[in-house]
């Protein structure tokens, strides 16, 4: 187990610069996972950690150790690709094996642990398989015993589970947890995917265009958002923005009126964030504003409305699914002042009413 | 739905055309096809005629060679087999002997320096690659006798004519750059993952070219194998140039030696043995038939 | 430094054996050949440099020069769309999928593979000569053969039928190129009421003018330096009366029987500059007539 530690860290690609100088701390046994937009470099910065690519400054160390010049083998981690790159001429268990014969390691340790990772697996009868001959979820759990065989310090992970279809990305998810929870190594994930991110996770970086945008626990980065960019990337559907100014410790929102914030904040241009789940339906709210639904989806345990106010905004509604809105109905939209969010022109947090809801 | 179909007598004459329609168009596609398989044939028959009249003169007597269309010789001359082998002033164990030497060795050297260059070009990454790569495509489309002579001046020098030294060492370098092509064409569909999970697993590079890439570029390497044999022993330029006394050389330039001894009639047994320096050639085609015909599709090898 | 290194090295060692032959066996060679053109050279005496004189003399003396030019210039007019058109009509005889293709394949393609020995050279000599079976065969139709390999206006047909005659390696490309063309565009043809004519020059040979290209500059290439057959046909030395005077012919010959390294090597810049000018005329007209399909997707 080893914690890891960016400092920072660059890299560009010729004149383009993939990772802008991110600074980074993994604690020791920590499931931090990187999740970012498509192209944020959350794979550069994972490849960096692993030794595959070069970074063009700054520092990386694994255990207190500087690992910039050590050799990806020699820096004592484990990755697992999103293609699981297992070598298709080689048998499952030659598969296991391999890394470690290279190791020069003595026979029988290496059986004992071929045999340990094919238990913890539940891989045993697969061990004669060429790679082409299992299916994907057996794929991927020999990429995983592939991993775990060498004993590291450190997992990586780049989007292991994208390749496999929705049923088997839930489970192999929750197998992924119970080994994190059995092995107590650090692991460091790269997902695109928000319910990969929100459920295994103890700290989750969000990355953009190369910046480290928050780094937190689930619970900050749903709750606390630091600024727009996490607030819309984190949650599905979207967080809803309304766009305001503020004076004199009011914010005046189109359709809903005049929200009074009390003393915390400046005049000035103020976003105003609110998740479908929060609105309120009905009277509640401290603002309120009527709409017409112009769509609703039904996912059966919830429902997700389109409200259109009379501005012509559309908001995002999460409503229970055993509720009865239709088409085309009128609906009374409520906003608690404590349950939202608040940008300034910046794109930065206001932290309003942080302290009461926490 | 199929309640409405049954009832309505439009949709049955409609699917009875379509039936009909399918019908004929299947029929006269078929009688297109047998056409097409009689020309076909016909085709065939003229290309290979070639060929199977120089088997069949190899097993007639010397009198029903010319003249005559006729394949089927009236009495079989496998003698001219037997004869033809030693016909000339050394015996062609000798000649197959060099050829098989000259053949293997370039084929080895060619698997071995155009697999290092193209594992180089297509999966290592060092300043100049590019540059490299791009010089390495220029000598693909340079003519072979731009360098014909002052090859021949450097090996005169270094004391290798009549040896086989200047057939066999270009080999060993990579000359070839055909191949070099193919290769990397081929490493290239190969996952990157894979190098890099070998790197993780401790693989030096030589280790990943060993034990990942070769492994799986075996068709690549049979490919460039194949061909390597094929052209080496079909070679006619190099031994002619470099190899002068008679007990060198190999297959082709020993079938040559049968036209200067026009006087004496040796016919039969020149055919004899020009069908059996194509037999080896004509059993790869036949065993590797598969892999030949990728490899001409994939980059335009002869 | 040493990152530099550990960079570089491993890349450097395996292009080692390339790099050896790229100095030894290909620029070097390149070069002394360049400068050697330059040189009268005879091996026994060392080189003595006399400018532009070997350039001269081929243009403005040398009526072998010019006989091989000629020779050579026929043989690749003729040969390279005789070639191709055999090679894009059997393909396309061979495209729809028919039975034992690949019996059909291997027959035609068997010629090309062994088309380059000596065996098949020696064997088109006997084929042509005064008895041999193509005369035969002219006699069945009616005619009197002439004389193949003696009379000069008739031996290089000779070998311009031995060059179609291995149409196969084309043609396994056409068939490549036949494949990748999508149904659909057939299919859509078909709908638009198009014969076979029309779909033929409407959408086979626009979506196969690459391939085209491709086999026509490689074909193109290989006619210039063909020797093998023309080597073993003409006796070696262009026989009958220079009429098989092939340019590579007459570059052995200068190099080879006569010791005329200066001179040889000028030939051989003059068959890189040849070869090099149609293929430049190839590429420079293919905009016209070829288009790529992912440049407009
Ligand atoms: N070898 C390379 N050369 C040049 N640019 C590269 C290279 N590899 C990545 N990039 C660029 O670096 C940026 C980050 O890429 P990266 O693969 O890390 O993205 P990602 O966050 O993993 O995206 P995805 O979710 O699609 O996998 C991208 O803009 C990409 O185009
Ligand atoms: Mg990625």
């Amino acid at each position: 187990m080893a914690g890891v530690s960016l400092k920072s860290v660059n890299k560009k690609y010729g004149t383009v610069e993939a990772i802008h100088s991110i600074d980074l701390e993994v604690n020791d046994g920590e499931f931090l996972v990187l999740v970012g937009p498509s192209g944020c470099g959350k794979s550069t910065l994972l490849r960096m950690i692993a030794g595959l690519e070069e970074i063009t400054d700054g520092t990386i160390s694994i255990e207190d150790r500087v690992v910039n010049d050590v050799p990806a083998s020699q820096r004592n981690l484990s990755m697992v690709f999103q293609s699981y790159a297992l070598y298709p001429h080689m048998s499952v268990r030659k598969n296991l094996a391999f890394g470690l014969s290279n190791m020069k390691m003595p026979k029988p340790e290496i059986e004992r642990r071929v045999a340990d990772a094919a238990r913890i697996l539940q891989i045993g009868e697969l061990m004669e398989r060429k790679p082409r001959q299992l299916s994907g979820g057996q794929k991927q759990r020999v990429a995983i015993g592939r991993a775990i065989v060498r004993e590291p310090q450190l997992f990586l992970f780049d989007e292991p589970l994208s390749n496999l279809d929705a049923e088997l990305r839930v489970q192999m998810r929750v197998e992924l947890a119970g080994l994190y929870n059995r092995l107590g190594t650090t692991m460091i994930y790269v997902t695109h995917d928000q319910v990969e991110a929100m459920t295994m996770a103890t700290r989750i970086a969000v990355l953009s265009n190369g910046h480290l945008e928050q780094l937190g626990t689930p619970f900050e980065l749903y709750n606390f958002p630091q600024n727009r960019f996490v607030a819309s990337f984190i949650g599905s559907p979207k967080m809803n923005m309304l766009e305001a100014e503020a004076k004199g410790g009011a914010v005046e929102l189109a359709d809903f009126g005049s929200l009074p914030l009390g003393d915390g904040v400046s005049d000035g241009s103020l976003a105003v964030g609110v998740r479908p789940s929060q609105f309120l339906v009905g009277d509640e709210g401290d603002v309120h504003a009527s709409g017409k639904i112009t769509l609703v989806e039904y996912l059966g345990s919830e429902m997700f409305i389109h409200v259109q106010l009379a501005s012509g905004r559309v908001m995002m509604v999460q409503a229970p699914g055993h509720s009865v809105y239709k088409l085309g109905d009128e609906i009374r939209l409520g906003i608690s002042r404590r349950a939202a969010h608040y940008f300034d022109s910046a794109g930065l947090r206001v932290p309003l009413f942080d302290k009461q809801d926490s | 739905m199929v309640e409405t179909t049954l009832h309505n007598p439009d949709a049955i004459s409609t699917a009875e055309e379509a039936r009909a329609i399918r019908l004929t168009r299947a029929r006269r596609r078929s009688r297109n096809n047998i056409f097409r398989h009689i020309f076909l044939i016909i085709c065939s028959l003229i290309m290979i005629y070639p060929l199977l009249w120089m088997v069949s003169a190899s097993l007639k007597p010397d009198n029903e060679i010319f003249g005559t269309l006729w394949l089927w010789p009236s009495e079989f001359q496998w003698n001219n087999y037997v004869e033809g082998w030693d016909a000339l002033v050394v015996s062609f164990s000798r000649f197959y002997m060099n050829s098989i030497i000259i053949t293997v060795l370039s084929v080895i050297g060619n698997v071995i320096s155009c697999s290092f260059a193209a594992y180089a070009f297509a999966r290592l990454e060092f300043n100049g690659r590019n540059i490299w790569f791009s010089l390495m495509m220029m000598t693909l489309m340079l003519p072979y006798h731009i360098v014909l002579i002052p090859q021949y001046l450097l090996f005169l020098q270094l004391g290798w004519i009549d040896t086989y030294l200047p057939l066999v060492v270009p080999k060993f370098l990579a000359t070839d750059a055909f191949f070099i092509f193919l290769m990397v064409q081929f490493f290239r569909q190969l996952p990157r993952e894979l190098d890099e999970a070998a790197m993780m697993d401790g693989c030096s590079p030589f280790k990943i070219y060993w034990a990942i890439i070769m492994p799986l570029s075996i068709p690549a390497m049979a490919t460039a194998a194949i061909f390597s044999f094929i052209w080496t022993w079909q070679d006619f330029l190099g031994p002619l140039i470099y190899l002068n006394d008679v007990k060198d050389y190999t297959v082709p330039l020993a079938l040559r030696m049968f036209l200067s001894q026009d006087s004496v009639s040796l016919y039969g047994e020149m055919f004899a043995m020009s069908v059996l320096s194509i037999v080896p050639i004509f059993l790869f085609f036949v065993i590797f038939q598969r892999l030949i015909v990728q490899g001409i599709a994939m980059s335009g090898l002869k | 430094m040493r990152k530099f290194l550990a960079k570089n090295a491993p890349g450097y060692l395996f292009l080692s054996p390339w790099l050896l032959g790229f100095f030894f066996l290909a620029i070097g060679p390149i070069v002394t050949s360049f400068y050697l053109s330059f040189t009268k050279y005879d091996i026994a005496t060392p080189p003595r440099f006399i400018g532009i004189e070997h350039y001269e003399y081929m243009f403005v003396w040398d009526a072998r020069f010019w006989q091989s030019l000629k020779v050579t210039f026929a043989y690749v007019f003729m040969s390279v769309p005789g070639t191709l058109i055999f090679a894009l009509a059997v393909a396309m005889l061979l495209d729809r999928q028919i039975r034992a293709i690949g019996t059909y394949r291997a027959l035609f393609y068997l010629p090309s593979i062994l088309g380059g020995s000596i065996a098949v050279a020696i064997l088109w000599r006997q084929l042509f000569s005064n008895a041999g079976v193509i005369n035969s065969i002219v006699e069945l139709v009616g005619f009197e053969g002439p004389y193949w390999l003696s009379d000069p206006d008739y031996s290089l047909y000779t070998l311009v039928i031995l060059a179609v005659w291995q149409f196969g390696s084309p043609m396994l490309i056409f068939l490549a190129g036949l494949r990748a063309i999508p149904q659909e565009l057939y299919e859509a043809a078909e709908i638009d009421a198009a014969g076979p004519f029309r779909k033929f020059f409407a959408i086979t040979l626009p979506m196969l003018a690459p391939v085209v290209f491709f086999n026509l500059v490689l074909q193109m290439i290989e006619a210039f330096k063909t020797f093998n057959s023309a080597f073993i046909i003409s006796d070696g030395r262009g026989n009958p009366l220079d009429s098989l005077l092939f340019f590579t012919l007459y570059l052995y010959n200068e190099a080879f029987s006569f010791f005329r390294m200066g001179y040889a090597s000028a030939l051989a810049w003059v068959l890189l500059a040849i070869i090099g000018f149609f293929t430049a005329i190839a590429f420079a007209t293919s905009k016209y007539w070829v288009h790529y399909e992912n440049e407009r997707g």
